[in-house]
């Protein structure tokens, strides 16, 4: 940037502002819907304009330096662009502002496309007399603007990852090896996430632990990343470069090997070894198993957890110390464990917090949880694999026996408006379904499968082939949502359909039926979008900052996003969103420093009668009170305040500068808005 | 040209949660009356009472604060302490003989666009239905 | 619980007072223990039906339910009702009207030939809905009022379509009986007086009658009944219970229907709630004119007999 000097509390002494107005065409796109050879012609009648110009794209470098070079020649104090939004285009502008020597917060934006010609496209009129009045306001702004320099902070040399699924995991061992220290936070006693309890993954039908198992393993023994698993946020304080997040670290009741040499007992701590299990006289449903296998009270979900450290149930343990008596010597057991309250700094954030089935039982038309025969896919993953809790034989619940016929129900709950499920698409039901179909003509001899669907989406790379491929191992495709599902008095099912393509209703029965049901974040993802200020759209998946450009990013600086936490997304693409949020978390963090930009509060204590009440609204505890001078005023500590203004708003002796949205430049928009205009 | 009455309509929204939503509304062509004028401030926490009227003080129709959901606010509870003074500026406004539904707060999110044009749209159609503001006809008037 | 007697404006509809009297005897009778009272509508007229007006003009449809709904406003009561159909009618005009107020006014520009408004402060019920109701009579209530328990005997419940669907524009009991996919709250109804309700294959299932169906395709009607007749025999069923008359006349006369077309001998007593109810309080098949039934109730009266 061009620009040079510090920043000063108060402005100097104002010059008579001279303002330059530069309207963009955007093409066609605000051209076409608003006269903008009028609209110009009007901006250089409001007062204190001295050039106004228009161009096709202001965006573009003969756009900026149309800007740059105005202000050399009309000696510009001050740059409205009217334009597209300043959430996209802003920073662009502000640094064409730079480029010609003025300070860059000395340029307002006016909204003539997203909130003008793109809203007004059929109002020629109405949306021409808008952009005018827009131009006038952002004029009355830019008038007012103050030089202001944005501050500098460092940014701590550490990163935070909260979930630990695949996406988490991966996030996590890139930053590690981009030599950034990583806490990889996980709400289980394992990491692995939804991708451990998979069985194979389409469309290569490799296993899904086996590939994932070594990221596990890696992630757990990797000096830069401090696992912590049974933990979840317990508070978020701070900004990009320094945020202080407190965590809570659940009582596992057993000790770690580290955790036990620190307690001075030699040679002690879980070895894993599982003797402490198999005393254990508790048995509950394993949730990990989807509630299909039992566990101890002290357990692991699987066998490939990380860390390989035995977790206590204390809702279920009944503290008769069996198990510390096979523990023996490791000494590993401490049934008085209390949950652990930390806090560590960190420069930026990675939320990874993934998914969780809808609960699909609420469409009860497909009777889940009423008929014993109808499972969920997640349910079919544990059954067909391996490590499951059948060993990997396909059974139906009702009586143990091999299903000869299975009916999948994709879209169950998904692209599904009747207010009961989610209006969109959860975006890899039908290839897992695909996959599971291949899987019970494979493994059962003779066993049919039917998939009711309303479109097969198999958009990714060797997944049409895929599809190809199980149409010609035999899988019957019916077009068309399932309507009910009817039991009967053998537990097998009858699915009710519709078949779009023959137009006819079908009624099939099968041994089976597996929901392809949608997800939805976890309940937890809605607690830490809070906790971090990130938005979420409307179907409560967390927000990107810009759905194209900025996929990864947030509205929140510093917090970035990998995986379904975001929206449905399958491994690839997870992977892939994961890698990315891991680069751009590291860029604050190996540039060092971050620039804030100055919208912080400033006191004007000559002014301030030393109430107090802004100190108790600010919600950052940015203000507090001294005494100057004998008199009892506010102060800010600019590196705490993040700029709502909050306290500004309320001040009622006006002693709040709130730097870039002051009182004087809203209300000179206000007055400008009514008092000004084309009468 | 028709000698329709416009009217004047002032718009204070939060950077992150409405002026997103009406950015939004934007991209998706959704149309609506182009009656309000929008000013940007980062928080509605940031609405000075008097920003409200001194915009009725000025002659205008109607004024609307839109912000974040409760609980959704970019800074915690910005949108939630700009409510509470926001029942105040509804007092006032009954005090001073200004029809209170002049003036609304709504709680638009980023991500609704369509629910900002039914917003915008609804505003227009209250102010419309009530007419214009008496003190925008008083300063006519007298030719201010 | 309590003992404040509960006053409804009884609307009849047209099957019940024609073809079943039993049900309006029984419903009159059994209120007295459960504090339930049911004044006589006068004045009204059919409901209308739902399909036959309803689907030919809806103008009628919504001028005569809410001439019914002005009358019962009129005695400042609430209207309780035996018959799905005429829930339908009555229940969804009120709905409508009360939150439309451009369709309020128009049906009131109507009304008014006749000197009435339509001014919305009743509510509709559906008896059903109103003895699950613990506010007014609950299941404990009405298990208190048994004194010769339904023992022994197995019972089919049809709850018929119109009373929950469409499931997005019912308010049904405030949404705590509302599911209309897999309800259990009829079958309570019917636990309470000592039967055995049991759950059978596609229990949602339609009677066959409405929706114009028995009157424009008496065939296609009759195999819809057919089918449901082979699926709550298949579960045991003793007998059939049902909230509506009009479902109860096509299962009632639909087996001899059945009989004459198809062949198929059926002989499954049909009874509505109310008449179960009134046997469970001691009222005589004769006084619940059991005896006018087309499908011979004697069985299942064989089955109790032996049963107790």
């Amino acid at each position: 940037m061009v620009y040079t000097g510090k920043n000063a509390a108060a402005a100097e002494a104002p010059e008579e502002p001279r303002i330059g107005v530069f309207i963009c065409h955007c093409g066609t796109n605000i051209a076409g819907s608003i006269d903008v050879p009028a609209v110009r012609d009007y901006a250089a009648t409001i007062p204190h304009v001295v050039v106004a110009q228009n161009y096709a794209y202001m965006c573009s470098t003969p756009g900026q330096n149309m800007i740059k070079d105005a202000i050399a020649e009309h000696h510009l104090t001050g740059v409205v662009v009217a334009a597209c939004t300043p959430r996209l285009h802003e920073p662009t502008f502000r640094t064409a502002t730079a480029n010609g020597g003025l300070n860059p917060f000395r340029f307002e934006m006016a909204n003539i496309r997203d909130q003008g010609s793109w809203v007004h496209m059929h109002d020629w009129d109405g949306g021409t007399a808008k952009a005018k009045d827009a131009i006038r306001i952002a004029v009355a702004k830019a008038t007012k603007l103050e030089d202001l320099y944005p501050m500098s902070v460092p940014v701590e040399h550490r990163a935070l990852v909260v979930g630990a699924g695949i996406g988490g995991i991966q996030a996590s061992m890139d930053l590690a090896a981009a030599g950034i220290e990583t806490y990889l936070i996980e709400k289980q006693p394992t990491i692995g996430g939804r991708m451990s309890q998979l069985d194979k993954t389409f469309p290569t039908l490799d296993c899904s632990q086996c590939i994932l198992s070594p990221k596990m393993a890696e992630a757990g023994r990797t000096p830069g990343i401090k696992l912590y698993t049974l933990a979840e946020i317990e508070n978020v304080e701070g900004y990009i470069g320094n945020f202080d997040v407190t965590i809570r670290r659940h009582a596992r009741g057993v000790l770690t090997p580290n955790e036990a040499a620190a307690k001075g007992i030699i040679g002690g701590g879980c070895t894993g070894c599982g003797d402490c299990s198999n005393v254990c006289p508790v048995v509950k449903p394993n949730e990990w198993e989807f509630n299909m296998a039992p566990r101890k009270a002290i357990y692991i979900c699987h066998a490939q957890v990380v860390p390989l450290i035995y977790t206590i149930d204390f809702d279920a343990c009944v503290k008769c110390g069996l198990c510390i008596t096979a523990c023996g010597t490791k000494k590993a057991i401490d049934l008085e464990m209390q949950d652990e309250l930390f806090t560590i700094k960190v420069g930026t954030v990675i939320l990874a917090t993934g998914y969780e089935a809808f609960p699909i039982e609420q469409k009860k038309e497909w009777g889940y949880k009423l008929y014993d025969n109808v499972i969920t896919s997640l349910e079919f993953e544990r059954l067909i694999c391996a490590s499951g809790p059948t060993i990997g034989h396909l059974v139906r619940p009702s009586d143990g026996e091999t299903p000869q016929s299975v009916g999948f129900v994709l879209c169950a709950g998904s692209r599904d408006n009747t207010g009961i499920g989610k209006p969109y698409c959860s975006r890899f039901c039908c290839m897992y379904s695909l996959k599971h179909a291949h899987q019970v003509i494979e493994k059962i001899p003779g066993c049919r499968a039917y998939i009711f669907y309303m479109d097969i989406r198999s958009f990714g790379k060797a997944y049409e082939e895929f599809y190809y491929r199980v149409q010609n191992e035999g899988a019957k495709f019916i077009r068309g949502r399932v309507a009910q599902i009817q039991e009967l008095p053998n537990k097998n099912l009858i699915v009710v359909a519709e078949d779009t393509l023959l137009g006819n209703q079908v009624q099939i029965e099968v041994d089976l039926v597996v929901l392809a049901a949608a997800i939805q974040p976890t309940a937890e993802t809605e607690i830490v979008r809070r906790q971090f200020g990130v938005s979420c759209s409307g179907d409560k998946w967390l927000l990107e900052a810009h759905p194209k450009l900025n996929p990864c990013g947030t509205t929140t600086a510093g917090v970035y996003l990998a995986g379904v936490c975001q929206g449905p997304k399958d491994i690839p693409d997870t992977v892939a969103q994961a890698e990315g949020a891991a680069s751009a978390a590291s860029i604050p963090i190996h540039s060092g420093h971050v620039e804030l930009e100055p919208y912080y509060a400033q006191c004007m204590q000559n002014l301030c009668a030393g109430c107090g009440m802004c100190t108790r609204l600010c919600p950052y505890s940015a203000l507090s009170m001294t005494v100057v001078d004998g008199r009892t005023v506010m102060e800010v500590t600019a590196a705490k305040c993040k700029g709502c203004g909050t306290c500004g708003g309320f001040c009622p002796g006006g002693a709040i500068k709130m730097q870039h949205f002051t009182s004087p430049q809203i209300l000179a928009q206000i007055d400008a808005f009514f008092l000004g205009g084309e009468q | 040209m028709t000698d329709e009455w416009k009217p004047k309509i002032l718009g204070i929204i939060c950077n992150w949660c409405s002026y997103a939503g009406a950015d939004g509304a934007g991209s998706a062509r959704t149309q609506y009356p182009p009656d309000v004028r929008i000013v940007r401030v980062m928080c509605t926490g940031r609405i000075d009472t008097l920003f409200v009227l001194k915009a009725f003080a000025d002659g205008a129709d109607g004024v609307l604060v839109s912000g974040c959901h409760f609980g959704d606010c970019h800074y915690l509870a910005g949108n939630f302490k700009a409510a509470k003074r926001m029942f105040l500026v509804k007092s006032i406004l009954n005090n001073m003989g200004i029809e209170h539904r002049r003036f609304r707060m709504t709680f638009v999110s980023a991500s609704e666009g369509a629910k900002w044009a039914t917003v915008i749209t609804d505003v227009i159609n209250t102010i419309k239905e009530i007419g214009p503001s008496p003190i925008a006809e008083e300063r006519k008037r007298r030719g201010l | 619980m309590s003992h404040d007697i509960h006053k409804y404006a009884f609307f009849l509809g047209c099957i019940a007072p024609n073809r079943y009297p039993g049900i309006e005897a029984a419903a009159i009778r059994t209120g007295k223990k459960l504090d339930i009272e049911l004044v006589p509508l006068k004045g009204a007229s059919c409901c209308p039906a739902p399909g036959a007006f309803g689907s030919i003009d809806l103008n009628v449809w919504y001028a005569m339910a809410a001439r019914n709904l002005i009358l019962a406003e009129q005695m400042n009561m609430d209207i309780a009702l035996i018959c799905n159909g005429c829930y339908k009618s009555i229940w969804e005009v009120n709905h409508k009207l009360k939150h439309n107020d451009e369709l309020r006014d128009s049906v009131n520009e109507v009304l008014k030939e006749v000197d009435m408004e339509y001014k919305g402060t009743s509510n509709v019920y559906h008896l059903a809905e109103l003895y699950y109701n613990d506010e007014v009579c609950g299941l404990n209530k009405l298990r208190d009022s048994v004194t010769t328990p339904l023992s022994g005997v197995k019972v089919a419940c049809h709850y018929g379509c119109h009373l929950l669907k469409p499931a997005k524009d019912r308010e049904f009991a405030g949404g705590a009986i509302g599911d209309s996919e897999h309800p259990m709250w009829f079958e309570e109804l019917v636990d309470a007086l000592g039967a055995e309700a049991v759950e059978y294959r596609n229990k949602m299932q339609c009677c066959g009658a409405g929706g114009g169906v028995r009157g424009y395709d008496i065939a296609h009607s009759l195999d819809i009944t057919n089918e449901k007749l082979t699926n709550m025999t298949a579960a045991g069923a003793d007998a059939i219970a049902d909230t509506c008359p009009f479902c109860q006349l096509q299962f009632d006369r639909g087996q001899f229907e059945i009989g004459q077309k198809f062949g198929v001998e059926w002989h499954v007593p049909v009874l509505h709630y109310c008449e179960m109810l009134g046997l469970a309080q001691g009222m005589s098949p004769v006084e619940l004119g059991l005896d006018l039934h087309q499908t011979s109730c004697k069985p299942f009266l064989d089955k109790l007999k032996g049963g107790q």
